[in-house]
């Protein structure tokens, strides 16, 4: 579970977050849509403890982030535009590797479990990662977060760059994920592919949330003419 | 940390391109030290031979009156230790033979700052060149590198959200980094020790023990450095720019800086003025080879009422001997005397370069390196002090002889046997002991040592809240 409560940034004279409130449940998918500057990263970086609020307060399965980052990391995932990871390991290594950070021990056939159910088949996990296409990528990134059994996933623009079937497959990934009790926060421009994903929708502008609405109450036509309306006002 | 530093292995080994620099710069050590070794024994060799000759030439003297001998002289080698191999240091300019004869002394011609250039000359391929300056800089690369590609895209806010706070990640790259050099390192060593068995013992391992310790320290302060760095800016040329800035102005500016500086706080005498000092001196004693000198007439009448007798013809010695003894040992003291404030001087540059140390590590590096090396000026100076102890020795035989052996006092036509010049001992190389350079070069060493707690702190308490946003 994510809770915001009044959460404000500012740098310099400018004001990345402003009075945000935001709650994602356990199980929920929150999509969070805006335009370049509207502080749907800054968002995820305050969450992720990187970035301290000016004022307000961000829990994270009900732990102070300002108080303890470090422990609320421990039930974070995060997923950035890119999964940059070693890429003269293979996909097996790289997660293997991460969980050994993490403090995390599989074994192999476990590691390999672990990479097929987030969409990875067999005859990848031996493959070095500078072979992989993005999405491949983005599985192990899920497979890492998955294995670390995050209560909270955090996807900063996910589906950019991605096919369309790799973008599917990366809906229904997180769904399942969802469906476990993650919680579920994705900052995006993919309009469609939010009103797919996401039980919850939120605009951003200038750094305030201008609109909370229900995937399910919207096509995405509407959806899309929604969204317009508010860039452009 | 065993995890990260097991990780950055395992990429420098996979990654061709670093595998293959890194096979590059062992062979191009490789060579270097077969070079420096096969110049070793060359230079041992034609030493040793020469040293022989020579020896058999003295030896083989028939007949010959002792003060020709003394003119006819000898020559001393200078042995070339095991290890210059690693570090030439200053040899190359003071040269290893030195000749041996009545009336002159040898001089030590450069200033203890100087040294400090000699080895940084770039040019002819030195285990020493690539040591200090090549190999660091492989090491600032790869530290950049490794910073630089966990910053890159967010995957250092993938490893921190695994639980692992930035300095700790840090301080891992820096050990797996400087574990790397030290293997380059050790293996350097070890092809070394592979040509030098024949000639290895306790003093010499453990100079190449500290010679290993001085770079292993040098090598972690240029890597923690570049980790920092790296790691607290975030403008990637800038970081990358700052640390070559701070490479050249530890290796060539502030060298140089040392070098001009330390020569005018301690300004040793130019050799005209040393030689006029000397000779103004020395003119002031007994002059061997003028019987109406007046110092010598009064040697003459202490020595004539010694034997109770009036004149020199009635001496039962040779009195030419004893005068030219008398004239040595006075040149002896001149030369004590102005070779002692010349040492002074040299040992306050020393001190001098060594405390620039505080803001150079390579100063202290360099410093150690030629010391444990026994390539740097104190070595030589160590030689040249047993060199002219040893010609004081010597001539005194030959002037003993002279006086002693049987002439009288004129009789320079009186020639000593072979027995006497076979009894004349050789020349007998010390070599400086550990303990003496170790007392000599401790100051370096705690110097590296604290450079490197102070990039140890650096590196802890410096990188655990750096931008990764």
């Amino acid at each position: 579970m994510i809770t915001l409560q009044n959460i404000s940034k500012s740098y310099k004279d400018q004001t990345a977050v402003d009075n945000l409130n935001l709650n994602v449940d356990s199980g929920e998918i929150l999509g969070l849509l805006g335009a370049n500057g509207a502080g749907k990263s800054t968002t995820i970086n305050m969450i992720l403890g990187l970035i301290k609020p000016d004022s307000g307060k961000i829990t994270v399965h009900d732990i102070d982030v300002d108080k303890s980052p470090e422990y609320s990391r421990q039930f974070i995932g995060y997923i950035p535009e890119n999964v940059n990871l070693y890429n003269y390991l293979t996909g097996i290594e790289n997660l293997n590797y991460f969980c050994l950070l993490a403090g995390l021990k599989y074994s192999k056939p476990e590691l390999q479990d672990i990479l097929e159910t987030c969409g990875l088949d067999k005859d990848s996990h031996h493959r070095k990662i500078s072979t992989y296409s993005k999405g491949m990528r983005q599985k192990v990134g899920i497979a890492i977060a998955y294995a670390k059994k995050a209560k909270v996933l955090l996807l900063d623009e996910p589906a950019s760059g991605l096919d369309p079937l790799a973008s599917n497959e990366l809906s229904v990934l997180l769904k399942q994920l969802a469906s476990n009790g993650t919680s579920i926060l994705m900052a995006s421009h993919d309009i469609f592919r939010v009103r797919e994903v996401c039980n919850r929708i939120g605009i951003l502008k200038q750094g305030r949330l201008v609109k909370t609405l229900n995937s399910n109450d919207v096509s995405a036509n509407e959806l899309e003419s929604l969204y317009l309306q508010y860039m452009k006002n | 940390m065993k995890r990260i530093i097991i990780n950055e292995w395992r990429l420098l080994y996979r990654n061709k391109t670093q595998f293959g620099i890194m096979c590059g710069f062992m062979i191009v050590v490789i060579v270097a030290i077969f070079l420096s070794h096969k110049q070793y024994n060359v230079q041992y060799d034609s030493f040793n031979s020469a040293k022989n000759e020579l020896r058999a030439q003295w030896e083989n003297i028939d007949a010959m009156n002792p003060h020709s001998a003394a003119h006819y002289g000898t020559y001393v080698f200078k042995p070339a230790n095991l290890l210059t191999h690693l570090d030439e240091g200053v040899n190359s300019i003071t040269g290893n033979v030195l000749r041996v004869e009545g009336h002159v002394q040898n001089e030590m011609v450069h200033s203890e700052a100087s040294q400090m250039m000699f080895t940084s000359k770039f040019g002819k391929l030195k285990a020493s060149l690539i040591f200090q300056y090549i190999i660091p800089l492989l090491l600032i690369f790869s530290a950049f590198a490794s910073v630089y590609s966990e910053k890159q895209n967010d995957r250092l806010k993938l490893i921190v959200l695994q639980g692992i706070s930035p300095n700790r990640i840090m301080f891992s790259k820096a050990l797996a980094i400087w574990l790397y050099s030290n293997i380059l390192l050790i293996i350097t060593l070890l092809v070394y020790l592979i040509f030098s068995t024949s000639n290895l013992s306790s003093d010499l391992l453990l100079r190449l023990v500290l010679f290993f310790v001085s770079y292993s320290l040098y090598y972690f302060i240029i890597i923690g450095l570049t980790i920092f760095l790296s790691a607290r800016i975030n403008k990637t040329a800038i970081a990358l720019t700052s640390m070559i800035g701070i490479w050249m102005l530890w290796t060539v500016f502030i060298p140089s800086m040392v070098l001009s500086s330390v020569e005018d706080w301690h300004p040793l005498p130019s050799r005209n003025a040393f030689k006029s000092a000397m000779s103004e001196d020395r003119s002031k004693g007994i002059d061997g080879h003028n019987p109406s000198d007046e110092r010598g007439k009064a040697l003459e009448t202490k020595v004539l009422s010694e034997y109770g007798v009036d004149s020199l013809s009635q001496l039962p010695i040779n009195f030419d001997g004893i005068r030219m003894q008398e004239d040595e040992e006075y040149g002896n003291l001149v030369w004590d005397k102005h070779f002692g404030n010349l040492n002074d001087i040299l040992q306050d540059q020393k001190n001098t370069v060594q405390y620039f140390g505080i803001i150079n590590p390579f100063t202290s590096l360099q410093n150690a390196s030629i010391g444990l090396a026994g390539s740097d000026n104190l070595h030589h100076q160590m030689f040249l002090r047993q060199v002219e102890d040893y010609r004081r020795v010597f001539i005194k035989a030959l002037n003993d002889e002279h006086a002693y052996g049987g002439s009288k006092t004129g009789d320079w036509g009186w020639k000593a046997n072979n027995d006497f010049f076979k009894s004349v001992a050789d020349f007998d190389y010390q070599p400086i002991m550990f303990k003496t350079v170790l007392k000599h070069y401790l100051l370096d060493i705690c110097l590296l040592i604290l450079w490197t707690g102070i990039v140890i702190v650096l590196i802890i308490f410096g990188t655990n809240k750096i931008a990764m946003t």
